[in-house]
């Protein structure tokens, strides 16, 4: 929200160049609803709405044909505590709008720079008048920052040679209508500020530690939705986060962290305070395993076993950017701007993997998947699609903007809170044919090594930053037992190793979430590579401090509360 | 780009967004100091004892290192504050915050030459602590930050050192950090201040909702802020300080466009020690509907033409003129660096205004005529106590606002060391106060404006009543003029026809011939209250002055905005016709 509002420039320097009236301003069929379902949020929304479809235009100039209002309601909790102790505590309410207006017609629009709409902060009250004239100034910025995209768009296109295969710049689709019950922020905020305290507290545990944290963050995002062709909608989600997280240091100096983090989307789901205790002894534990533990000497190729969890962080980095509608430079003749823009009806995975995005499930085995809507951020309803069909890639994940082919949405125009609507994932799920179990997995990476004539393989089970393992285990082949070893990064992951350098699957499954920009979440199992590159990491070893840490008493002083 | 503004700008809009948006990001839920009641009050607060103890411990530690540190100070910043923010008739958000943040100064080398030696004077280092007196908690978070900014300050250190063999030599070769005797001054903390949050609530909602009357207005705010900090100083030169000073502010802004796209903006300010101080509601009500008066008037307002001559500038037009023309170019870093403007450097003990002026700023003064001054403070952010200087005395330069970064000559801090929460302190203004010996009854200064228009024989002149903090360029490589922002002027015509008021006003010229044209002055001090931000960020600030007859002044049509104003009426005038101002034309567009 906050860069658009400072980079939207609300020149309009180009008026006298701006193309003039040439078709109606819309194609007749479109209206705005008349079903406010009584929520006066709606109401004004679509009052001013069909006020701005009637009657905005200045002088000459054309139309809108399309305008949307997307209403933001944020409700926030937020807390920190390092050492037992609150640093932060925060709440918030607030509301925004995103307004985005579009000149000129499906085919061609003004939907390019600029023209890509207004934001503006709305009262969180529900006072009619209030909100209607935040959206009037919102409307009225997002028509003449149109007006100049539109000019843009056509002096962009002069330049280029004219293409009569260009897919339409937005899409035709069905009105929604579809208003839900509203989410509450439902936990007891006390109760939490309790439990931050007590498991950063636990960190005392390891006194070599840096740093260390726990935190918490509740969301509640709602969305109001209205646009010229009868869409409205309302529906909201809940998200409650809490993580911990340490930080500290090897004799070498190089860094060592531990996190971990729960996601859920209703406040009787959270973890109980003492499993997310036995979670926290645990991750600090492995501190003095991993500084004990020896850094790799040796650049290594060959086979390697990732967990389920360490394979989700892989498929996020390599895979979901490239399975994305996203339309490429108007000067590209590619269908997509990704890497498999032309692997269309092509191998993409080996042909036991079946990938399947569905917004539909709450839940997979008990727990929360993020990634859920009915209808996505341009008011159109998604249905579960399959990606990937036996390895051969059969879609892409659209939204309003088409591509080669695929002239309609699929419901993944999804938005964060700041930016336009863009291609995403919802819960995109991976599925393998044969899949088996952990044991097998590690014995097949075993009986490789071995034929391979290695002494050991490796075993990712946990990655950070950039891929680099945070937990990584050779696995010896003479007796089977794992080493903890540091100082790697998995080298040169790319989208040819999943296809060609999976071997095998597990029968686990691992869900990993992505509350940000948008909520979304990734299932895979874990998968065995024949031919991967662990490299020894070339980060730089910062000094030991120039003295020491204050002493850490046992436990945190008690809170004197008066 | 340094500017005393009430939320005046050339980007109302923009501007606007971005103080709700700083707003609701900054402000945290409401949580009172902790412990706050067990505590003595004349007891040391156990906040400074662990800021101490760990400060001790870094100084033993440092002071001993390669390349050694020869100072350490910590300064904590404890917000307990609240805002209401609405819009026509409307809350928008009403945030809360708690916070305190550390702020680390570690100086490596010694107090001849250091780490913030040249184009490095800001390397402090600010971070948000626990809000509980957990005191390892604290100690921690202060260690881990004060080891990374004593590696940074020490790289640093090395860097100046060798860069400095292979240059020239500096004009001024005054040392890098001043002596000082440490202060050590342990005051109240600040009480959260309390107001019934409904009351008030409903009061923005009335007063957010005058707008709602004047179809010309397009974006408009209303804001409170109640901040209640403390701050917590300890260095390890012995100086150990506790000071509070509550700050309340009504904030009203609105703006609007005129047909031909220049933006329109007015503020108002309203500041105040404690809920009780604030104006009365009927003055609070009466200076809003101005703003919304002096906009409707402004947008049907004639654009000024070039035009050079007598100006009448209001006491409150004044105090901004000085606080950006005479204030700014007074601050002590100003005078030292090869980036620096310098235009008073050399000026000590020579004339640089008329001789009936005097210039003095003095955060010590609580009130002027009954008005609660926002720049006062007892303490600066470098632990210094805050002195009544006297910069300009019957015309002549005396001194600068000196923070503990010496000046050729001037080797001493004045207590002028000023910044916001979290940034490194530079020399800035408290409350400036600008006293005449050349004053005239307020209610003689148009007539006096009036015979000096005849004696030049022009057809006018111009009366500014107010105007708001635009950008002064001191620095090198900029043109050594100021352009500040002229929000309410007046033609003034010597034959006795109404005033005419002109809009798109900028002021232009060097800054020493305009001080050189002050012909005299009325008698009653007129007090501005608001923000000034600069290198150091943005504190509260107060400017003082009486109104000023200048001989000339010059003035030039300003380029501001070429946004149209809203197509539709806004909602609740829907009967209005639409606005279908023709495109520009090239010739209008340049």
């Amino acid at each position: 929200m906050l860069t658009r509002l400072m980079c939207i420039p609300f020149l309009l320097g180009c008026f006298a160049c701006a193309t003039l009236a040439q078709h109606g301003a819309s194609d007749g069929s479109s209206t705005v609803s008349a079903n406010d379902h009584g929520d006066p949020l709606l109401r004004a929304m679509l009052t001013e709405l069909k006020r701005s479809q009637q009657k905005l235009q200045l002088g000459e100039f054309q139309r809108p044909y399309y305008i949307e209002y997307q209403l933001f309601e944020v409700r926030d909790y937020v807390a920190d505590a390092r050492l037992g102790a609150l640093v932060r505590d925060r709440s918030s309410l607030s509301r925004f709008v995103h307004v985005l207006v579009r000149i000129g017609d499906y085919k061609r629009d003004s939907f390019f720079r600029e023209g890509a709409g207004a934001v503006e902060v709305m009262p969180i009250e529900n006072n009619e008048l209030a909100l209607r004239r935040q959206l009037w100034l919102a409307t009225d910025k997002a028509y003449k920052v149109a007006l100049n995209g539109l000019t843009a768009k056509e002096q962009m296109l002069k330049n280029l040679v004219a293409d009569s295969t260009m897919p339409d710049d937005f899409s035709r689709e069905q009105p929604v209508d579809s208003v839900l019950e509203l989410p509450r922020l439902e936990a007891q905020v006390d109760k939490w500020k309790q439990i931050l305290r007590s498991t950063s507290d636990l960190f005392r545990a390891d006194a070599a530690l840096e740093s260390s944290m726990a935190g918490l963050q509740f969301r509640i995002v709602n969305r109001y939705y209205v646009n010229t062709e009868g869409t409205v909608t309302r529906h909201g989600n809940a998200t409650y986060n809490v993580m911990f997280a340490g930080s500290g240091r090897a004799p070498d100096g190089t860094r060592l962290d531990r996190s971990h983090a729960y996601f859920v989307s209703k406040a009787n789901e959270l973890p109980k305070p003492e499993d997310i205790a036995s979670e926290t002894r645990k991750r600090i534990a492995s501190f003095e395993l991993l500084r004990k533990a020896p850094i790799i000497e040796d650049d290594y190729q060959g086979p390697v076993l990732l967990s389920a969890d360490a394979a989700t962080a892989l498929i996020e980095s390599v895979f979901v950017p490239n399975i994305l509608g996203t339309r490429p430079a108007p000067s590209s003749s590619a269908r997509v701007s990704g890497q498999y823009a032309s692997y269309y009806k092509r191998r993409v995975l080996p042909d036991f993997f079946t990938v399947v995005d569905d917004p539909r499930p709450q839940k997979l085995d008990g727990l929360t998947l993020l990634g859920s809507y009915g209808v996505d951020d341009q008011g159109v309803r998604a249905e579960p699609i399959t990606v990937v069909d036996q390895g051969i890639l059969v879609n892409y994940l659209l939204g309003r903007e088409p591509i080669r082919d695929f002239a309609r949405s699929n419901g993944r125009g999804r938005r964060g809170l700041q930016g336009s609507p863009v291609p995403q994932i919802s819960n995109l799920i991976f599925k393998a044919a044969n899949g088996v179990s952990f044991e097998e997995l590690k014995e097949k990476l075993i009986q490789m090594c071995r034929d391979q004539g290695r002494p050991y393989g490796y075993y990712v089970e946990t990655t950070g930053q950039g891929l680099a393992p945070r937990l990584l285990w050779r696995v010896y082949v003479s007796d089977g037992r794992m080493e903890l070893v540091r100082g790697a990064i998995l080298n040169k992951i790319d989208t040819r190793m999943l296809r060609t350098d999976i071997i095998a699957a597990g029968n686990d499954r691992y869900i990993h979430h992505m509350p940000e920009p948008m909520p979304r979440s990734i299932v895979a199992p874990s998968l065995l590579f024949e031919d991967l590159e662990i490299k020894r990491a070339e980060t730089p070893r910062e000094k030991p401090p120039e003295y020491p840490a204050p002493l850490l008493s046992p436990r945190s002083q008690p809170e004197k509360v008066p | 780009m340094r500017k005393l503004t009430a939320f005046n700008g050339s980007r109302p809009l923009a501007k606007l967004t971005l103080l709700i948006l700083f707003l609701s990001l900054g402000f945290i839920s409401f949580r009172p100091p902790h412990s706050r009641a067990s505590e003595n009050a004349n007891r040391e607060p156990a906040l400074l004892s662990i800021m101490q103890q760990e400060l001790d411990r870094a100084m033993t530690a440092l002071g001993k290192t390669d390349p050694a540190a020869y100072f350490v100070s910590y300064s904590v910043t404890e917000v307990v504050g609240s805002a209401i923010i609405a819009n026509n008739g409307a809350i928008t958000s009403a945030p809360s915050r708690h916070e305190r943040v550390a702020s680390i100064s570690v100086r490596v080398g010694s107090r001849d030459f250091d780490n913030t030696h040249g184009g490095n004077r800001f390397a402090s280092m600010s971070i948000n602590i626990p809000l509980e007196d957990q005191p390892d908690a604290i100690a921690r978070d202060l260690w881990l930050n004060t080891v990374r900014l004593y590696k940074q300050s020490a790289q640093t250190y090395q860097g100046v050192k060798t860069n400095t063999k292979v240059q020239a030599a500096e004009e001024d070769a005054s040392p890098d950090f001043s002596t000082e005797e440490p202060s050590i001054a342990i005051g109240a903390r600040a009480v959260p201040i309390k107001y019934d949050q409904q009351l008030w609530e409903n009061k923005l909602r009335r007063y957010s909702a005058i707008f709602n009357k004047y179809p010309e207005i397009e974006s408009s705010t209303l804001l409170l802020v109640a901040d209640a900090p403390t701050k917590y100083f300890v260095s390890s030169e012995g100086g150990r300080v506790v000071t509070s000073r509550p700050l309340i502010r009504i904030l009203a802004v609105a703006t609007t466009h005129a047909d031909d796209g220049m933006e329109l903006a007015r503020a108002e300010t309203f500041e105040a020690s404690s809920i009780e101080k604030l104006p009365p509601e009927q003055e609070i009500i009466a200076r809003i509907e101005k703003i919304a008066i002096d906009l409707k008037q402004l947008r049907s307002a004639a654009v000024v033409e070039p035009f050079s001559g007598p100006a009448l500038l209001s006491g409150r037009a004044s105090a901004v003129f000085f606080h950006e023309v005479v204030g700014h170019r007074l601050e002590g870093q100003r005078q030292r660096g090869s980036d620096e403007g310098q235009t008073f450097t050399k000026k000590i003990n020579q004339s640089v205004l008329p001789s009936f002026l005097s210039v003095e700023d003095d955060p010590t003064l609580r009130t002027i005529e009954g008005v609660e001054l926002s720049g006062r403070y007892d303490y600066d952010e470098e632990g210094r106590p805050g002195e009544r200087v006297e910069l300009i005395t019957n015309g002549i330069l005396k001194q600068f606002l000196m923070s503990r970064l010496p000046v050729k000559g001037l080797l001493r801090s004045n207590g002028h060391g000023r910044a916001q929460v979290g940034m490194s302190p530079a020399g800035r203004q408290g409350n400036l106060i600008v006293r005449s010996s050349k004053a005239v009854p307020d209610g003689k200064l148009r007539a006096h404006l009036i015979a000096e228009i005849k004696k030049q024989k022009k057809p006018y002149g111009l009366y500014f009543e107010d105007i708001a903090g635009g950008f002064t360029l001191t620095m090198r490589g900029m043109p050594q003029s100021f352009q500040i922002r002229p929000l309410m002027v007046w033609r003034v015509y010597p034959d006795g026809r109404p005033d005419e008021l002109v809009r798109g006003v900028d002021i232009i010229g060097t800054p020493l011939t305009a001080l050189g044209r002050i012909m005299l002055t009325g008698q009653k001090l007129q007090v501005f209250n608001g923000e000034c931000g600069a290198e150091s960020g943005l504190v509260p600030v107060s400017a003082a002055a009486p109104a000023m007859l200048f001989s000339e002044i010059e003035v030039q049509k300003t380029a501001q905005g070429r946004n149209r104003p809203p197509i539709l009426p806004p909602p609740g005038f829907e009967a209005l016709p639409t606005s279908q101002t023709a495109p520009p034309t090239k010739q209008e567009r340049r």
